[in-house]
């Protein structure tokens, strides 16, 4: 895949995230125990050979920059191509650019300066592992313009509830796989193909379009560019499905979801099984289970002293649960600190929140309780 | 200060978790292998430039170190290097000691141009701040000063013994003395003034009688020539890993409440190239109490006081206990394991009984598949190899 560069577009703190997103963006959101949601996104696309990787940042983009840093996790810390990190430069003077348009605008140098023939553009808040070779080389036999990555939800467990600043998006994909309609965050949805925030596109294409799209006030691919093209016929744009496991993670519920999701080995091995994802290691000691320590049906991570009741849970690193603590169906981030006989239910708790022994939060499963980063309870 | 690591050693009392890797390379704690340790302790301590000399079975090692970066040791002024004996011109041979290995890497150790050197073994688990021990040797102007540690006095005469005095000179040494003066064994971990070392490895070398040792011969030299020897007390733990038991015993160390050896230490992180692994899931029937488990591994049965590797599997109705399970194994439903150690990729089939609650520690050699219902008796040893015997 020498001939394709990867860009993500990592949206603004996303405010039906809550707490979670206040101090970071969706894509340097800690998931599945010791990861980052980009790490997915970043690690499909160096297992699919690509090894130009560029990162669009902007708001909140601390965590993300100090989490990629020179790429070294994704062996892209290399002399040639390698990681790119592209904070917002430009943009509505708020640290915040208006779309992906105005990004890739604000960055057509590096566009420029790009060897790569095609772009793979993905939003910062899917998660799946995917290889892209397949999509890409389907691409290239189609003769299409644009390809678009979907998947198809099953109504019944799909999360209606809408997010304000993520813009959801579903295709009518016909026979032959081309598509032919695209709706954009409707009440009621037509078709049971969702996007899932990945484009391939030629990258002197992508170049015009975003340069053009600017000139004349447009600043989202999807609504202003592709929509009106796929309907009026003017662009060939290929429906590509992604058979794996696939989410958006746009709400606290949905994010809540994933998690527990991947508690089940059939999404696990979705996830982990086929193609390795990558992230920055920290030096921790495996887990201890101390005498008393009572786990099941979690995940947890190297770093973790356990003394009390874990059920139904992640753990990430170095978090440490107390003796007589009763801990369900939560979500605890990295080196939390849960003294003896706290008692939590339903609950995600940011990195670093110390409970203090005895207290107690249950929340529920449809809408879990947030704690904060640092907070003491 | 330069260090350098002897990782050469074949380990041959480790029995068949040694026959295809160096005892440096075996795996220990649940995610790290020997080497990591001194490794660590070199990083923690500062010291940004080590030498790893190899001689038995070393791919393994080699490709473990690769270039340094889980150590931060992949530096342009420095870093880690793997030395093997080498030919040059019509001269070139395997080292023939451990000071003979030393000898033959004296133009690595030149480019350096080092005050001291720091002569490391790749067979201890202890945490250890060399730079601390530096100060010590600068203090005394000694010529080399020689880590030791109490042992119980009954042991004593199980090790190299040094006799100092209360300033802590040297004055004699005793390989394995039957009537010890002291319990002050080397833990193998020196500091040498350089210009002093080359002096004696020169000599040394020139020596057809000796053994190139630095015990045998390097340090009996030095003590006869009246130079500036000192001991450097060490009391924290240290463990020799070099027997079966021994390294079973110091995983059980890691297990104690509060362990006798803390991994969890921030200040001193132990570091180690790590497998890109899930984190570890425990299943909805485990039961798990008292072990240290790591990333990759899916527990579905029952482990109590034993140390899991990365990506071992226990199924359904398999029972763990007391045991050290290495990287990659399965035990499937009904194998019970009970004071053992399994090495790598190894595969404990349904039924099968390994080891006992007392006896000898049971040992299944690297990718193993045991047959269904197959009996391993405490203190036995079996491999791929010992079963096509049997069969």
């Amino acid at each position: 895949m020498k001939d394709v560069m990867g860009i993500i577009y990592t949206s603004r703190e996303e405010l039906s995230l809550r707490e979670l997103t206040s101090k970071r963006s969706v894509a340097a959101l800690p998931v599945a125990a010791r990861y980052r949601l980009v790490d997915f996104l970043i690690s499909s696309m160096v297992n699919s050979g690509i090894r130009n990787v560029g990162v669009l940042m902007q708001g909140n983009y601390h965590s993300l920059m100090d989490h990629l840093k020179t790429g070294k996790a994704w062996d892209l810390h290399t002399r040639n191509n390698g990681l790119f990190l592209l904070p917002v430069f430009g943009g509505d003077g708020n640290g915040a650019y208006a779309g992906i348009l105005d990004a890739l605008r604000a960055n057509v140098d590096y566009l420029r300066r790009s060897q790569q023939e095609l772009v793979l553009l993905c939003g910062g808040s899917t998660i799946f592992n995917a290889r892209f070779d397949d999509m890409i080389q389907r691409h290239a036999d189609s003769g299409a313009d644009v390809t678009v990555m979907y998947t198809r939800y099953d109504p019944l467990t799909f999360d209606h509830s809408s997010s304000a600043s993520t813009a959801r998006s579903f295709l009518s994909v016909n026979a032959d796989g081309w598509v032919n309609d695209i709706e954009i965050n409707p009440n009621a949805v037509s078709y049971p193909n969702m996007f899932a925030d990945v484009v391939i596109i030629k990258r002197t294409l992508l170049m015009h379009l975003a340069d053009q799209a600017l000139s004349h006030g447009q600043h989202d691919l999807m609504r202003d560019i592709l929509q009106g093209y796929v309907r009026n016929g003017m662009m060939r744009v290929k429906g590509y499905e992604f058979k794996g496991y696939c989410r958006q993670i746009s709400t606290i519920k949905a994010y809540y979801r994933v998690n527990m999701d991947l508690l089940d080995p059939a999404v696990r091995h979705e996830l982990f099984g086929a193609n390795p994802v990558y992230t920055k290691t920290r030096d921790e000691a495996p887990a201890r289970y101390l005498p008393g320590a009572q786990v099941v049906n979690s995940l947890v991570a190297d770093g973790c002293i356990i003394e009390g009741t874990v059920e139904d849970c992640v753990l990430f690193r170095g978090v440490r649960v107390a003796r007589g603590a009763h801990i369900r169906g939560s979500i605890l981030m990295q080196d939390c600190d849960i003294g003896e006989k706290v008692e939590l239910e339903n609950t995600i708790l940011d990195k670093n929140v110390t409970m203090l022994s005895g207290k107690r939060l249950i929340g529920e499963k449809q809408y879990p309780i947030v704690v904060g980063k640092n907070v003491t309870l | 200060m330069i260090a350098m690591l002897l990782a050469g050693g074949q380990g041959s009392r480790l029995g068949l978790l040694t026959k295809v890797m160096a005892k440096p390379a075996v795996p220990f704690g649940g995610r790290y292998r020997i080497i990591d340790f001194p490794l660590s302790n070199c990083t923690n301590s500062g010291i940004d430039t080590v030498g790893v000399l190899t001689q038995y079975q070393p791919l393994e090692l080699n490709s473990y170190i690769g270039s340094g970066q889980p150590w931060d040791l992949d530096l342009s002024g420095g870093g880690v290097f793997v030395l093997p004996p080498y030919v040059s011109g019509s001269e070139g041979r395997w080292y023939s000691g451990t000071a003979n290995a030393i000898y033959q890497n004296m133009s690595f150790i030149e480019q350096y141009d080092p005050e001291y050197v720091l002569i490391l073994s790749g067979d201890h688990i202890y945490k250890m701040d060399y730079s601390l021990m530096l100060d010590a040797h600068i203090r005394k102007n000694a010529d080399i000063t020689i880590a030791v540690r109490p042992v119980p006095w009954k042991n004593a005469s199980s090790f190299g013994i040094m006799n100092a005095d209360e300033d802590g000179r040297i004055f004699e040494f005793e390989e394995k003395p039957k009537e010890p003066k002291s319990n002050l064994a080397s833990m193998g971990v020196y500091i040498f003034t350089w210009s002093m070392l080359k002096k004696y490895l020169t000599e040394d070398n020139a020596n057809p009688e000796s053994d190139n040792d630095f015990g045998k011969n390097i340090i009996p030299a030095m003590l006869k020539d009246g130079r500036r020897l000192y001991a450097y007390a060490f009391e924290d733990y240290w463990k020799d890993v070099g027997t079966i038991a021994s390294l079973w015993e110091a995983h059980m160390d890691l297990l104690k409440q509060p362990p006798e050896f803390n991994l969890n230490d921030h200040r001193w992180p132990i570091y180690a190239r790590t497998p890109v692994m899930p984190p570890h899931y425990v299943g909805p029937e485990a039961k798990v109490n008292n072990c240290l488990i790591t990333e990759g591994c899916e527990i579905y049965g029952e482990a109590r006081g034993s140390v899991l590797f990365a990506g071992v599997t226990i199924e359904k109705g398999a029972l763990v206990e007391d045991s050290v399970i290495m990287p990659g194994c399965r035990v499937r439903a009904g194998a019970v394991i009970r004071r053992a150690i399994v090495a790598e990729q190894s595969v404990i089939s349904r039924d099968c009984v390994v080891g006992a609650s007392e006896g000898g520690i049971a040992l299944i050699g690297q990718q193993t598949t045991l047959p269904e219902g197959y009996v391993v008796r405490p203190g036995e040893q079996v491999s791929g190899d010992t079963l096509k015997e049997d069969a």
